[in-house]
């Protein structure tokens, strides 16, 4: 699993080239291409009532956003990466799934502002989605102390071997379960303990495989309500990317695409790195 | 014998500007919308002449000059680049690409930056045939 290709989407209100170039230590794992993506949504140029469509108003912001992407597209080439770009009129949702799609993308980066619209590209991809939030002083380089977040499912195993492919950019990883609240309700001590004992094994499991790879790595178990619990773990632990697995059906994209985790890919101060269930 | 010109542009009204000059001149124009249509329509087509843009869909004029110039079948037809990026972000971009293990490809006939007056293109690309042999 390689990040060769990248799908930089921007409505150059959250992302910029310098969120851009935050990511590129990507290629010293393999990335060699970066698509650009800015939608014009429909509304701001569409049929109004007396004046009809807005053909000028099109014009210039597709000039607008042409003349930024020649900028960075100077910037990527000079470097000897490859590069491309679009820009398209209409829903930004589909747009930016049909490019992925048609471009093989390996990764989609969104910003997270506008919440429904990356809510939903995680709901309906196959593809890793990064969620970008970035602050120089905070994240100049992402991808060295990633948290994984596990809850055991076939795509948090994705997320692993994702994180495999991102080796030579790790520092640490932190591997992190948390033990959900409801799911102890009712059980007394001993059986608490045993399912603690499970996950740890679980746990030391992962940090086995990832030091196969050669990956320094370390776990930490949690307990209680799981976003504020992987809230707790991001701050304790120096973290500068989130990455998740999430599902098309289980709990995980339920509780990370319910309305207490779009408030933490919202309010997170931190890329959020999500692994669907391969397509 | 009428001369094939390939025109590699994302952007139709490029195309459709480069063509309505170039047929008016006498050429038959195949146009491409990104570099992986350029690639197999000038594998299918061998034009005379290839008018490309850099920044594209797919593959970027960057990646597909480099494919055409060590390609032995097709190295020695003239390519006139036709962008909004710079000539010199061109050169060292190839410049990176040979420094990275790449062949070295010589420069395109003729570099022109976006915009481009008709009367220029037409004239531009007739020297440039005229160079090879038409």
């Amino acid at each position: 699993m390689k990040i060769k290709k990248l799908l930089f989407v921007t409505d150059f209100e959250q992302l910029w080239f310098d969120a851009l170039q935050s990511l590129m230590d990507l290629r010293k794992v393999g990335l060699e291409h970066v698509i650009f993506l800015h939608v014009i949504e429909r509304e701001k140029v569409a049929m109004h009532r007396g004046v009809g469509y807005l053909k000028d108003e099109e014009t210039k912001l597709r000039e607008i956003a042409n003349i930024r992407f020649i900028d960075w597209a100077e910037g990527l080439f000079e470097t000897g990466m490859e590069c491309g770009a679009y820009i398209l009129v209409g829903s930004p949702v589909p747009k930016v799934l049909s490019v992925a799609n048609e471009e093989k993308a390996d990764l989609i980066v969104i910003g997270a502002h506008k919440g429904t619209e990356t809510i939903e590209i995680l709901r309906r991809t196959s593809i890793p989605v990064l969620v970008h939030k970035y602050d120089i002083k905070k994240n100049e380089r992402p991808f060295e102390r990633p948290i994984l977040v596990t809850d055991w499912s076939s795509p948090c195993e994705r997320a692993i071997e994702y994180l495999i492919a991102l080796k030579d950019i790790l520092k640490n990883v932190v591997v992190v379960h948390v033990i959900a609240e409801k799911s102890i309700k009712g059980l007394n001590r001993t059986e608490i303990q045993k399912i603690e004992k499970e996950n740890k094994k679980r746990l030391e499991e992962v940090c086995d495989t990832l030091s196969t790879e050669g990956i320094s790595s370390e776990f930490h178990l949690y307990m209680g309500e799981v976003v504020e619990q992987i809230k707790n773990a991001i701050s304790e632990h120096n973290i500068s990317l989130v990455v998740a697995g999430t599902t098309g059906k289980g709990a995980w994209r339920a509780r990370w695409l319910g309305s207490v985790s779009r408030k933490l890919v919202q309010d997170s101060q931190l890329p959020i790195l999500l692994v669907p269930k391969a397509g | 014998m009428q001369k094939n010109i390939l025109v590699a542009d994302d952007d139709m009204d490029v195309v459709t500007f480069v063509s309505t000059v170039l047929e008016k001149s006498g050429y038959k124009v195949i146009g491409a919308k990104d570099g992986e249509e350029a690639l197999n329509k000038i594998r299918a087509n061998r034009p005379d002449l290839i008018i490309l843009d850099i920044l594209m869909p797919k593959q970027s004029g960057i990646k597909l000059y480099r494919e055409l110039k060590t390609d032995e079948s097709l190295k020695d037809i003239p390519v006139v680049i036709l962008s909004a990026i710079s000539k010199r972000t061109f050169l060292r971009s190839q410049e990176a690409l040979t420094e990275f293990g790449g062949e070295p490809v010589p420069e395109p006939e003729v570099y022109i930056e976006k915009p481009v007056e008709p009367d220029d293109l037409a004239k531009t690309v007739s020297e440039v045939l005229s160079r090879k042999g038409g």
